[in-house]
């Protein structure tokens, strides 16, 4: 098992004009394992997926995935390197069935297939395995928010990537629907999938993660063990602000 | 937005030949293109609201569409009743010209040319201060909250054509008091302003202004130093320029380039 | 909430299951070709029956249904709306006009390198503009042509400019025989058929799949391991190829050509609008549309003369206002949903 991590991020940083979304994110994610990243709103999370899929380019620092230097990276480029992604707002194929909006990433990920029916075979397993069996020729406009950001869940794993970024997954969910996603996400680290999970729901960053990284203005505020980050006092004054935090200080 | 840009089309036409009938009628033509502009606005509010209003939800070139469709029929129908031969409008003053030093401003453009500064200026005004204007500007923005709020945008996107409408319409008197038209023109004059506007950016009201100038000086700079026609080239190779550096034009706001309609 | 979806190409899987599914999916694979074999026959027996004025006008049509699928790959398919797309018909035929006046290329040679020409010329002005969005692509390639329409008004000594330029076609300086009417038919039909193979078998592959991605979410495509730039920029290139073709053979059926008709912007706004009311991102609807739309056009001239623009442009409103989203699409979507009533479709798109 080599030590080389799947992803790496040395000093990682963008400013748009006069904001600096994220800055100096150093750190790094061994295989098979599950990094939960949070911090409040505006900590640039969403920025932070961007860099690393090549959404967006980095204005300073490096992404190396696998050890190799991949910085500034068309999206094209990390996703045939084994990086999937699933976006915040669902980015379903409208025009197409459930089951081709899969088969694209079988289609044209490093992993797959040129054939099209061999290609149209393997998303109906991906949709079984998402728990979407009988959706497959459903237009993604019918589907309700969970199947939706299940078939998020499917185009990215139709990839059969090595690393996994899941960009708030369980936001909107009900209690019941969350339990299913965590055992997906389980059931892909099982395999092997090393995953980042950017979250909100805590109950859920506590479930899954073995380690989890906390941003805050854009900055790593603090990363490390999942309770004892979620107990630290300066993630808490971030999320709930100073006054909060003093009051609860008082308290204890 | 697309739509205001296609109200030039037919605007400007009518305008001018509205300029004419009223200068028929013993009206100064400067003051006859706020009778145009008038007219153009209700026949242009009328269009959106139960027209082009049937159409807005689906993909942009379907309103290209059924725009262009629309200038089939006008052009064809001005060159019915109007026929097709070139008109000018006369005035006795704007041919004159105001001497600077070694530099000769004609009149008729220079008073064009201030007009629609001025007209730029007020509708930016109008458009960031009164209530009407902002609820134009939500509706651009996002429709489907804007309508939450109570704006009705059916009455907003008619109101923005008419007022694209009206403002051709003036466009179009200006025109015939420095030129000659006919109903065939339409196109050419369509043709500037989509380039000029896209030139300029998007959503921000003074692109046009912007784009505006800077074909007017690469034409008239261009007209000097190069030969023959290629001057025409010119300004098609300037859009093409700036659109590959600036992919949203000018001063344009890259918010508009690609929005989500609600 | 509008939803505008298209009923995917080669779903509607029956009950009994993947296998059985891909048997009927199999069937109904050959048939469009089956169909499309039938209709090139049919074409060629009504050659026969057709005078030489008619004969014209079909040939026409067959011109138009080319360049209408050529148009719905990059417009259609990818959703980059190519408001220039007359440019390479004019690329084309004036590399053509001038290959066999100036240099004495057959016609046959000038019309595959015409095709190259505007291919290349594709992917020199698609790589920069491919990267911009929406109305800003539309109007850019809408400036690249007329850009084109001047600079070849211009080059006078090489292109003729205004006065326009001549293909030989008697005497010693003709390098290939005039193909006349019944040549021009087979040739304009030749490269319809050719457009529409190449129309279905991007539409029914790999290739396809990637384009519409791209049109619907350009983003996720990129995520998903399609590289969006070289995917824009064949498609651009293959459409422009075959519109270089048609345009080489414009050149030599008009025998003299001028820039304002071989740049004209009518001439894209007439194939995007078959596109459109035919139906987009089928193979079908420019198809129809094309036929369906010059047909229209030429009854209309020659039965209404004056009025004949007129009228046409009533029905493009009326066509764009009650099926928005074309012909073929909306049967398809009828079909599927059950709901034929023209009025609900026209409350899907309206604001």
């Amino acid at each position: 098992m080599s030590a080389v991590p799947v992803l790496e991020t040395r000093g990682l940083g963008r400013r748009f004009g006069g904001l600096q979304a994220v800055s100096d994110v150093t750190f790094s994610v061994p295989a098979g394992q599950v990094l939960g990243v949070i911090g409040p709103n505006g900590a640039g999370k969403s920025t932070f997926i961007n860099l690393v899929t090549g959404h967006t380019k980095p204005t300073e620092g490096r992404v190396l995935i696998d050890g190799k230097d991949l910085t500034g990276a068309r999206p094209w480029v990390i996703a045939q390197a084994g990086v999937a992604r699933t976006f915040q707002i669902v980015k379903p194929f409208r025009g197409m069935s459930v089951r081709e909006n899969v088969a694209v990433g079988i289609l044209y990920g490093s992993n797959g297939t040129n054939i099209m029916s061999k290609a149209l075979k393997a998303a109906e397993e991906v949709l079984e395995e998402v728990g979407m069996a009988g959706l497959g020729d459903r237009p993604p406009g019918e589907l309700s928010v969970a199947d939706a950001r299940r078939l998020e869940f499917a185009k990215a794993l139709a990839l059969r990537p090595r690393l996994l970024l899941l960009d708030e997954v369980m936001a909107g969910l009900r209690h019941t629907e969350i339990e299913p996603s965590l055992e997906l996400i389980r059931k892909l680290k099982a395999r092997g999938i090393t995953i980042i999970v950017v979250e909100h729901v805590m109950k859920a960053i506590l479930a899954v993660s073995d380690q989890v990284l906390v941003l805050h203005q854009g900055k790593v505020l603090t990363s490390g063990d999942p309770r004892d980050v979620l107990s630290d006092p300066r993630v808490i004054e971030a999320y709930l602000g100073h006054r909060y935090a003093k009051r609860r200080e008082g308290e204890s | 937005m697309s739509g205001f840009l296609q109200a030039t089309v037919y605007g400007l036409l009518q305008g001018g030949l509205l300029a004419l009938v009223a200068v028929g009628f013993g009206l100064d033509p400067f003051l006859g293109m706020f009778v145009s502009a008038a007219v153009l606005f209700v026949f242009g509010y009328v269009l959106q609201r139960f027209l082009i209003n049937l159409v807005i939800n689906g993909p942009i070139f379907i309103t290209l569409l059924l725009t262009f469709g629309l200038d089939l029929m006008i052009v064809q129908g001005m060159n019915l009743v109007f026929s097709a031969d070139y008109r000018s409008i006369k005035t006795s003053y704007a041919s004159e010209s105001l001497a600077f030093g070694g530099v000769r401003v004609p009149l008729g453009r220079l008073l064009a040319f201030a007009l629609a500064v001025a007209i730029t200026i007020l509708l930016v005004a109008v458009v960031n201060r009164t209530r009407t204007g902002m609820s134009i500007l939500a509706t651009g923005m996002d429709r489907g909250a804007a309508r939450l709020m109570g704006i009705r945008a059916r009455h907003v996107y008619a109101l923005t054509f008419g007022i694209a409408a009206g403002l051709a319409g003036m466009a179009g008197a200006m025109i015939g008091t420095v030129g000659t038209f006919n109903p065939s023109a339409a196109a050419s004059f369509t043709l500037m302003s989509f380039v000029v506007a896209v030139l300029g950016g998007l959503g921000n009201m003074y692109g046009a202004l912007v784009g505006g100038l800077v074909i007017g000086l690469v034409q008239a700079w261009g007209g000097q130093y190069l030969p023959g026609t290629w001057v025409n080239a010119l300004a098609f190779l300037v859009l093409i320029v700036v659109l590959i550096f600036r992919p949203t034009g000018l001063v344009g706001r890259a918010f508009y380039a690609s929005r989500q309609e609600v | 909430m509008s939803t505008s979806t298209q009923t995917p190409p080669s779903t509607n899987v029956p009950r009994q299951g993947i296998s059985g599914a891909m048997r009927s999916a199999q069937a109904r694979r050959l048939f469009p070709w089956v169909l499309g074999l039938v209709g090139l026959l049919a074409a060629l027996g009504l050659q026969s029956q057709l005078y030489s004025g008619q004969e014209r006008t079909v040939a026409t049509i067959f011109m138009f249904v080319a360049l209408a699928q050529a148009w719905n790959l990059i417009g259609g398919f990818a959703g980059y709306a190519s408001f220039g797309q007359v440019a390479f018909f004019g690329v084309g035929g004036y590399f053509t006009a001038v290959a066999m006046s100036h240099w004495h290329f057959s016609f046959w040679m000038s019309l595959l390198l015409s095709g190259f020409v505007a291919a290349l010329f594709a992917v020199i002005i698609g790589i920069p503009l491919l990267r911009l969005k929406g109305h800003y692509f539309a109007i850019a390639t809408l400036g690249v042509a007329e850009g084109m329409r001047e600079v070849v008004t211009n080059l006078t000594d090489l292109t003729g400019g205004g006065a326009g330029i001549t293909v030989p076609t008697v005497g010693n300086n003709a390098t290939t025989a005039y193909l006349g009417n019944d040549g021009f038919y087979l040739l304009f039909l030749g490269l319809a058929v050719l457009s529409v193979i190449v129309g279905g078998l991007v539409a029914r592959n790999k290739f396809g799949y990637a384009l519409r991605a791209i049109n619907q979410d350009e983003d996720a495509a990129a995520a998903l391991g399609i590289n969006t730039t070289r995917m824009k920029v064949l498609t651009f290139a293959l459409s422009g190829f075959i519109t270089g073709l048609v345009g080489a053979s414009y050149a030599f059926q008009q025998v003299t050509i001028f820039p304002e008709r071989l740049f004209d912007v009518d001439i894209t706004v007439l194939m995007i609008i078959m596109v459109i009311i035919g139906g987009s991102g089928t193979v079908l609807g420019p198809l129809l549309g094309a036929v369906a739309l010059q047909f229209l056009s030429e009854f209309l001239r020659q039965n209404f003369t004056n009025l004949h623009t007129f009228i046409l442009g009533a029905i493009i409103i009326v066509a764009v206002v009650l099926l928005p989203q074309g012909a073929v699409n909306y049967v398809r979507e009828a079909r599927r949903t059950k709901e034929f009533s023209l009025l609900a479709n026209v409350r899907k798109y309206r604001l």
